[in-house]
């Protein structure tokens, strides 16, 4: 019987192709757009590292000043000032890691004159950055703590600007000059595909930096700091200067610009927060932290569910592709409607030569998961055409500042969600054709075949 | 015409009628927020430049090696450009059309609650008209003898363009106005008006994209590094873009971040709306076709289900044309039905969109535009199988049953 049922809907889809076509085209169309943004949706919400995101906090605390703004959301708290970072990370809490980053730029060349300079931002670190984030080595590796104290002149380097600047050999031991210095490659980075670039809370999705040297080194040599500095009152006029000038009042001063990570063993947070409480309250007494204490201590799923919970112009779409899928699947029912009311006469003969219900319905809920697979197919080639597009849209609104290679991976299918895409497709023509199967199976038995 | 044989005929087949009337207000509410969008967006969209940028080019460079002189480059710079073959004018710039995103404000009066006028304010020297080919208006336009080269001297007199001068000055000249570069302070005399250029992104948001004052200045620093627009001859700006870069290869300690046509800054103002707005366009075009197609689809089933009653009519001496205006009438009862509830829907969701916006995006008249169009195309995707229901031989009826 289910092989006969098979062939019966196998031939019903045949009887009129156009308007078979026509069914699943829509239902294609619709679930084409819904996949497309709900691709672009899923990776704006990727997680990096996901084995340990859990377990990794950005600390930060309101230091600022009483006539402050209040803060109404975690992404508003400032960042963390040179003085606290120094004593958090002196006063050790056992099973807790810290590293610490601010972001700087230069101009990079490989050799004096020999190569048209570029100039790039460069992120300042310490060694610990490679471990807590794992970020994925093509050769060598990060540096190590010696470095960070001593201030050795080494940079780690992209496999795109290694490519450039080095024609991809194993650069490591070679030299870089940034302005004016010369600095050693230890290492070279393979491409990170972290979709955002969340550890300097800047959440840019697509760019990670291409150089990244040691915390003592940039100290040393006094590179730019390219940071908004929150600061005091006392420092308003100061912090103009702090990019380039004035790193010891700028340490000794109020003003929060570095990024403060800790990586947190499980069950530990809560021990963690009250060591924060305890450290600021002594520091009250100094005159520091007049406001209410507020401190966030939040783990990377956290602040990147908060970012892209917030990106205005993919919710958007995604409020314009539910609607667009619902109006295509609306318009599909039609179709199958009148597919079925058609054939009443055929249903009503069966009914009266003994077939059950059940029977019936297995017939045409075959024939409508065949059409959510056709559907979900087609849907998915044209979610592929759709991402090609939106990528291209992308480079073209950017003016093909980055290449297609560097955020290609943020419009690729995966396994994931094509299953998603074909469980929708199923999933859903099947809800829309809960009322043309019952009204089809409904039908008296004979009670059609008067006139015939 | 009768209206109740056509109520009671959708009576009877009330799951398609509801079908079609809740296809038509989702399609009506994506359709109409899109189109919002896209207004919104394209708001001051690809206006007139009012300069040359074909032949314009743009360089940016900038120095790492802070024990340079910045003066003495620039004063290479122009030379080294001026002798080149191809170059009509040169000036150094604080900033570029298409792409000056600092915007001040400018007083009339000296007083602490004076009105804000938004602007920005451009420094440059006597060839700045001439680089940018914008014409003199009004007044005269700066000389060499006006240039300001000590960053401690500050200028006395400025330019206006004409949409500043316009909005400052509605009712007379500009000519020898005073007006205060920042608040309480900075107190200038207008020389000149010129005509009107693109500024940027942020101006062109408020509506005010021509709003610029000119300054005779070119006092440059390590803080404060100039951008130099080139007018070249017409039509090989393209081709001698990377002889241009060369010249300023040759001053060592620095690097250029850009150097492109302005017609490139031109295209990357717009690009980023423009391409939204399209997306969004497209999606609601797509939509349209869909549900055309759904109810000619539908309109079709009816047709061939009701042949025998058209046969009927037919016979009984109904004509063509009340035939087609049966079906006609039909679909536009329905699509009323629908758009009322449309609007519904549109203003619920532009509601949530608004919000996330941040930005009103509801236009009532804009809604009723898209609500006729939509329904003209109904009555076409109605049309082709009405036709062929009128077209139906009253003959018929008489075989069959």
């Amino acid at each position: 019987m289910l092989q006969y049922n098979f062939s019966l809907a196998l031939n019903s889809l045949k009887e009129r192709p156009g308007l078979t076509f026509l069914m699943v085209l829509t239902i294609a169309v619709g679930l084409g757009l819904f996949t497309t943004i709900q691709t672009i949706s899923y990776y704006s919400s990727d997680i990096p590292i996901q084995h340990k995101s859990q377990n990794i906090y950005l600390v930060t605390m309101d230091h600022r000043e009483t006539s402050a703004d209040p803060i109404e959301r975690p992404t508003q708290m400032p960042d963390t000032t040179y003085k606290d970072v120094m004593n958090l990370i002196n006063a050790p809490v056992p099973g807790v890691s810290y590293t610490i980053n601010w972001n700087s730029y230069g101009v990079i060349n490989r050799d004096a004159d020999t190569e048209t300079a570029v100039r790039s931002e460069i992120l300042v670190t310490d060694a610990a950055f490679f471990n807590m984030f794992e970020t994925p080595f093509l050769y060598g590796g990060g540096w190590s703590s010696e470095a960070d104290e001593k201030g050795d002149a080494v940079i780690v380097i992209s496999r795109a600007m290694n490519d450039r600047l080095f024609g991809g050999i194993d650069s490591v031991g070679q030299t870089i000059r940034v302005n004016t210095d010369t600095l050693t490659v230890v290492g070279v980075t393979k491409d990170w595909n972290i979709t955002r670039r969340f550890y300097d809370r800047t959440y840019a999705p697509g760019y990670i930096h291409d150089f990244f040297v040691p915390t003592g080194y940039a100290i040393n040599s006094d590179i730019p700091r390219n940071e908004n500095f929150d600061c005091w009152e006392t420092e308003k006029e100061a912090r103009f200067e702090f990019e380039n000038d004035k790193w010891t009042q700028l340490i000794n001063s109020e003003c929060g610009w570095m990024r403060l990570w800790a990586a947190i063993p499980e069950g530990q947070l809560e021990g963690y927060e009250s060591h924060l409480m305890r450290y600021i309250d002594p520091q009250k007494q100094l005159g520091r932290f007049p406001r209410d204490i507020k401190i966030v201590v939040d783990n990377i799923n956290e602040q990147i569910e908060f970012v892209a919970g917030r990106n205005g112009y993919i919710n958007m779409f995604q409020m314009i592709a539910q609607l667009f899928f619902a109006v295509c699947l609306l318009n599909a029912i039609g179709i199958m409607l009148a597919k079925f009311i058609r054939r009443t006469k055929e249903v009503s003969l069966r009914r009266a030569l003994g077939a059950r219900k059940s029977v019936i319905i297995q017939q045409y809920v075959m024939e409508v998961v065949m059409v959510g697979i056709l559907g979900g197919i087609l849907g998915v080639i044209i979610a592929y055409f759709g991402l090609w597009g939106m990528l291209n849209i992308r480079l073209y609104a950017v003016d093909y500042t980055i290449t297609a290679e560097s955020i290609a991976h943020q419009y690729q299918l995966n396994p994931l969600l094509i299953g998603q895409a074909f469980l929708t497709s199923v999933a859903c023509t099947l809800v829309v054709s809960l009322y043309p199967i019952w009204r089809i199976c409904n039908i008296p038995p004979a009670s059609q075949l008067k006139s015939a | 015409m009768e209206i109740k044989p056509i109520l009671l005929a959708l009576k009877r087949s009330k799951f398609l009628a509801a079908l079609l009337v809740i296809q038509i207000a989702f399609t009506m509410a994506v359709v109409s927020n899109s189109v919002f969008i896209s207004v919104s967006t394209l708001k001051e969209w690809n206006l007139p430049s009012g300069i040359p940028h074909d032949d314009i080019i743009r360089v940016t460079p900038r120095f790492y090696d802070r024990s340079k002189s910045v003066t003495a480059a620039v004063n290479n710079d122009l030379k080294r450009l001026q002798e080149m073959p191809g170059v009509l004018s040169v000036t150094p710039t604080s900033g570029s059309p298409f792409a000056s995103e600092n915007v001040t404000e400018v007083y009339l009066t000296s007083e602490e609650e004076a009105q804000e006028y938004q602007t920005v304010i451009y420094d440059g020297t006597e060839h700045f008209l001439n680089t940018l080919q914008l014409e003199l208006l009004e007044g005269r336009a700066f000389t060499a003898a006006d240039m300001i080269y000590d960053s401690e001297e500050k200028n006395s007199e400025v330019m206006l363009s004409e949409d500043m001068a316009k909005k400052l000055f509605p009712d007379s000249t500009a000519i020898g106005k005073t007006v205060w570069l920042s608040k309480g302070s900075d107190p200038v005399q207008v020389v000149g008006v010129y005509g009107n250029f693109m500024t940027g992104e942020t101006l062109n948001y408020y509506g005010k994209s021509y709003q610029s004052i000119l300054r005779a200045r070119s006092t440059w620093s390590h803080e404060q590094e100039p951008q130099y627009l080139i007018r070249m001859e017409p039509g090989i700006a393209e081709s001698k873009l990377e002889d241009v870069a060369s010249v300023f290869y040759q001053e060592q300690g620095r690097y250029l971040s850009q150097y492109e046509r302005l017609k490139r800054v031109q295209k990357r103002m717009y690009d980023g709306r423009g391409s939204r707005a399209l997306t969004f366009l497209v999606i609601s075009a797509v939509l349209v076709f869909i549900t055309a197609f759904g109810i000619a689809g539908l309109t079709s089933f009816q047709v061939n289900q009701r042949r025998k009653q058209i046969g009927t009519r037919r016979a009984l001496g109904a004509r063509k044309s009340d035939i087609l205006k049966y079906f006609l009438t039909e679909n536009s009862i329905i699509s009323l039905v629908g758009l009322v509830l449309g609007l519904i829907v549109t203003l619920v969701m532009t509601f949530e969109l608004s919000n996330i916006e941040q930005e009103n995006l509801l236009d009532i008249g804009l809604f009723i535009g898209i609500a006729l169009l939509f329904w003209a195309i109904n009555i076409i995707a109605t049309l082709v199988p009405a036709m062929r229901a009128a077209n139906i031989s009253p003959a018929t009826v008489t075989r069959g049953a």
